[in-house]
C-alpha cells in the first residue's frame, strides 16, 4: 500500500546533469512504465527511487515520508535487475527467503513463505537448485520471487525481460502484470519497449534527456501525445509527420502542404502562416474513403512489408516518406500511384517551432 | 608440409621451455630430498649421482632423535631446536596470513566500494611502499621494535610480516572485488543487509579463490622470510626454520644431510597447505549470478 511522490527531481553525475527536474505521482497498486531512449535516465530515477543513487536536488516521498536519504536496506523497495543479479552462491530458495532471513523470520515462516511464491511463480521444483543451473526465463522469475516474498511497499523493474526471447517476453510480460495485479503492489517498471509499456501499464512515463515528455493512460498517450517526441516514439510503425503552413478560413483552420490544403474541421489557436507539422498514425490511413470530414494524400509506393495480418506500405507523398498499415487485399505494386486517405479528426497538430501539440 | 615442420617445431620448443623450467624450479628440491637419503661417505664421493646409492634414513634419524651420532661422537640433539623453530615459523607464518587476510578482504573492499576523500592517494600510497626496499628500513624498523619492546616476539614479527605483505594483498583483494559484479551487493542491500553483513554473506563467498589465493602467497612469503626472522628474532623464543637450518654449519664441519633432511621437512607445511586450499580454489562460482 504505497503511494510515491517526486518533486524536482534531479540528478548531476560530478558536473553532468542527467536528471532535470522530475515530478512524478504514482498512486497505490498503480502499474507505471518508464519509456525512453537510451540514455534518458530511466535507470538512474528507478535506482534513485531504489535508493542506489543520491539524490542531488528535489525530494522522492513513499507513503507521504521523504526518504532521500534512508539507505537502501530500510525503504521496503524491491527491485528486479536487469541481469537478475541472484547471489549465484545461494540455491533458489536462499536466494527467495534472503531478505526474510534478514528479518528474523522464523525458519518455518521462511519456508512457507518461499514454498509459496514458487508455487506462484511455477519454481516449485527448482528450489534446491543452483542459478547457474537454470534457463534465463528460471532466472527471471527467481529475481521476481525474491522480490515478491517479502511483500515490499513498492517493486521497481529495470528492464527486466530484455534478455529473454520474444515469446517468453510476451508470457512474462502478463504473468508480471497479472501478479502485480493480484498483490496490488505499486510497481514502476522500465523498458524500452513501447509495447510492453504500452500493454502492461496504468501510467506510462515518456521520459527524453533527462525530463519527463508526457505523463498518462497508454491510450491517452497513444491518442493524444503531448509533443513531436511523444508522437513518434509512442506506437510502431512511428506516426507519419509531414509538415506544412497553417492558415485559417472562415472560423477553421487547415494547413498547405505543397500545392493542396487540408482541412482541420476545427480551429487552431496558432497565428497564420506558422510552420506546423501533422502527424498521421499508419492506421489512420488506408485507400478505401473515409468517414466525415475526409483528406486524400498522393502516394507513391516504395516498399511493402507484409507482416501477416495487415502489411506496411512505405512510400512518398510530396517529398516526404511515410507509411501506412495497409489490409492484405488492397494488392498494391511497388511503385504504383495512389491515393492515400484518412478522417480529419485523426490528424494530430503540431507546432513545429516547439513541436508542442497544438489542440 | 613446412608448416607442420614448423608445428613439430613449434612443439618441441614448448616442450623444452617447460623441461628446463621444471628442472630449474625442481632441481633443487629433488637435490635436497637426495641429499637428505645420502649417506654421508657417498656424499664426498667424486662422481656425481642422481640416485641415493646407499639410502639412508640417518639424518632423519639424527633431526628427529632424542640424541644422535655423528662421525662417531655423541652430539647434542638438535631436536629441542628445530621443533621449537618449526613451531615458530608456523605461529608467526599463520598469525601473519590471518592478519594479512582479514585487513585486505575489508581493506580492498573499502578502497573499491566506499568513498572517502583522498581514497585512490591513499592506495597509491600503499602499492608504491612495495616498491622500497626492505633493507633501507631495516635500521629504523629495528629502533622502533626495540622501543616498542617487540624484538624476538611473536607480536613483533607478525607486525612486521603484516606491514610487508599486506600491500600485495589488498591489490590483489581489491582487484578480486572490482571483478564482481555491484549488482549483487544493490541486490542484498535492497533486500535489507548492511554493508557489513553484505561483505561477509555475500561478497567474500564470491571472493573465496581470491582470498585463497591470497592466503596462499602471504603464507608461503611468511615461511620463507630469512631477512627479518634474522634481524628481529635473535633467541629461539622466535627463531624460525630459515635461520635456524644454516646455523648447523658449525666451524669445522657442514653437516649437508641433516641440513637438507630439515629442509625437506621445512617444506612440508607449504606444501599441505597448497595442496589443502586448492581443493577450495572453484571456478566458475560466479556463474549464473546475472544474465
Ligand atoms: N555513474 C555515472 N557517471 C556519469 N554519467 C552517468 C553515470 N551513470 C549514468 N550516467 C549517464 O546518465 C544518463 C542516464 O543513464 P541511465 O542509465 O539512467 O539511462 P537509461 O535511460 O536507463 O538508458 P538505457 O535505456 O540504455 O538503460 C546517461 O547519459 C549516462 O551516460
Ligand atoms: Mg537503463
Amino acid at each position: 500500500m504505497a503511494t510515491v511522490t517526486i518533486q524536482k527531481l534531479r540528478k548531476n553525475y560530478g558536473a553532468i546533469p542527467v536528471l532535470h527536474g522530475i515530478d512524478l505521482a504514482i498512486a497505490d497498486g498503480q502499474f507505471v512504465s518508464l519509456v525512453g531512449a537510451s540514455g534518458c535516465g530511466k535507470s538512474t530515477l528507478l535506482r534513485m527511487i531504489a535508493g542506489l543513487e543520491s539524490v542531488t536536488a528535489g525530494t522522492i516521498d513513499l507513503n507521504g515520508r521523504v526518504i532521500n536519504d534512508v539507505s537502501p536496506k530500510d525503504r521496503d523497495i524491491a527491485m528486479v535487475f536487469q541481469n537478475y543479479a541472484l547471489y549465484p552462491h545461494m540455491t533458489v530458495a536462499q536466494n527467495m527467503g534472503f531478505s526474510l532471513h534478514l528479518r528474523k523470520e522464523s525458519p518455518a515462516r521462511i519456508d512457507q513463505a518461499v514454498k509459496e511464491t514458487a508455487a506462484l511463480l511455477g519454481l516449485s521444483n527448482y528450489l534446491d537448485r543452483y542459478p547457474k543451473a537454470l534457463s534465463g526465463g528460471q532466472r527471471q522469475r527467481v529475481a521476481m520471487g525474491r522480490a515478491i516474498v517479502r511483500h515490499p511497499q513498492v517493486f521497481l523493474f529495470d528492464e527486466p525481460l530484455s534478455n529473454l526471447d520474444a515469446k517468453l517476453r510476451v508470457q512474462m510480460r502478463i504473468e508480471i502484470r497479472t501478479l502485480q495485479r493480484r498483490l496490488g503492489t505499486t510497481a514502476i517498471y522500465v523498458t524500452h519497449d513501447q509495447m510492453e509499456a504500452m500493454t502492461m501499464s496504468d501510467l506510462i512515463v515518456v521520459m527524453n534527456g533527462g525530463r519527463i515528455e508526457q505523463v498518462g493512460a497508454p491510450i491517452d498517450v497513444y491518442d493524444r501525445p503531448a509533443n513531436l517526441f511523444v508522437a513518434t516514439f509512442i506506437g510502431s510503425p512511428a506516426m507519419n509527420l509531414i509538415e506544412g503552413v497553417l492558415e485559417h478560413e472562415q472560423g477553421l483552420s487547415q494547413v498547405r502542404v505543397g500545392g493542396q490544403r487540408i482541412a482541420m474541421g476545427r480551429r487552431i489557436d496558432l497565428a497564420a502562416a506558422a510552420p506546423v507539422v501533422m502527424g498521421i498514425r499508419p492506421e489512420h490511413l488506408a485507400l478505401a474513403p473515409a468517414q466525415g470530414l475526409e483528406f486524400t494524400l498522393p502516394f507513391k509506393v516504395d516498399l511493402i512489408e507484409p507482416t501477416g495480418a495487415e502489411s506496411h506500405v512505405y512510400g512518398q507523398t510530396g517529398s516526404t516518406s511515410i507509411v501506412a498499415a495497409l489490409s492484405r487485399k488492397d494488392d498494391l505494386q511497388l511503385g504504383q500511384a495512389v491515393h492515400l486517405r484518412g478522417q480529419c479528426e485523426h490528424i494530430h497538430l503540431f507546432d513545429k517551432a516547439t513541436g508542442a501539440r497544438l489542440d | 608440409m613446412r608448416k607442420l615442420t614448423l608445428h613439430y617445431l613449434g612443439r618441441a620448443g614448448f616442450a623444452l621451455a617447460v623441461l628446463v623450467l621444471l628442472l630449474w624450479s625442481l632441481g633443487p628440491v629433488y637435490w635436497a630430498v637426495l641429499t637428505s637419503f645420502t649417506d654421508p661417505r657417498d656424499m664426498l664421493s667424486e662422481h656425481l649421482s642422481l640416485w641415493p646409492q646407499h639410502p639412508t634414513l640417518e639424518h632423519f634419524a639424527k633431526l628427529f632423535g632424542a640424541s644422535s651420532a655423528s662421525q662417531g661422537n655423541e652430539v647434542q640433539s638438535v631436536w629441542p631446536q628445530f621443533s621449537r623453530a618449526f613451531v615458530n615459523s608456523l605461529v608467526t607464518s599463520a598469525a601473519a596470513t590471518l592478519v594479512t587476510l582479514a585487513a585486505a578482504a575489508f581493506g580492498g573492499y573499502a578502497f573499491v566500494r566506499l568513498r572517502f576523500p583522498g581514497r585512490d592517494l591513499l592506495f597509491g600510497l600503499v602499492v608504491a611502499s612495495m616498491a622500497v626496499p626492505a633493507y633501507t628500513v631495516m635500521i629504523p624498523l629495528y629502533r622502533l621494535m626495540i622501543s616498542l619492546h617487540l624484538i624476538d616476539t611473536y607480536l613483533g614479527v607478525t607486525l612486521i610480516y603484516v606491514s610487508a605483505f599486506l600491500p600485495l594483498a589488498l591489490w590483489l583483494m581489491r582487484s578480486v572485488y572490482q571483478s564482481l559484479p555491484v549488482a549483487l551487493e544493490e541486490a542484498a542491500w535492497l533486500d535489507g543487509a548492511g554493508r557489513t553483513y553484505t561483505l561477509v554473506r555475500i561478497v567474500l563467498p564470491l571472493a573465496a579463490p581470491g582470498l585463497i589465493a591470497t592466503a596462499i602467497l602471504t603464507f608461503l612469503s611468511a615461511w620463507g622470510q630469512f631477512m627479518v626472522p634474522l634481524v628481529f628474532s635473535p633467541s629461539l623464543a622466535t627463531k624460525s626454520l630459515t635461520v635456524l637450518i644454516p646455523e648447523f654449519v658449525t666451524r669445522n664441519y657442514v653437516d649437508y644431510g641433516l641440513m637438507n633432511a630439515a629442509g625437506v621437512v621445512a617444506m612440508l607445511p607449504p606444501v599441505l597447505l597448497v595442496i589443502f586450499l586448492n581443493r577450495f580454489l572453484v571456478r566458475g562460482l560466479i556463474a549464473g549470478a546475472t544474465k
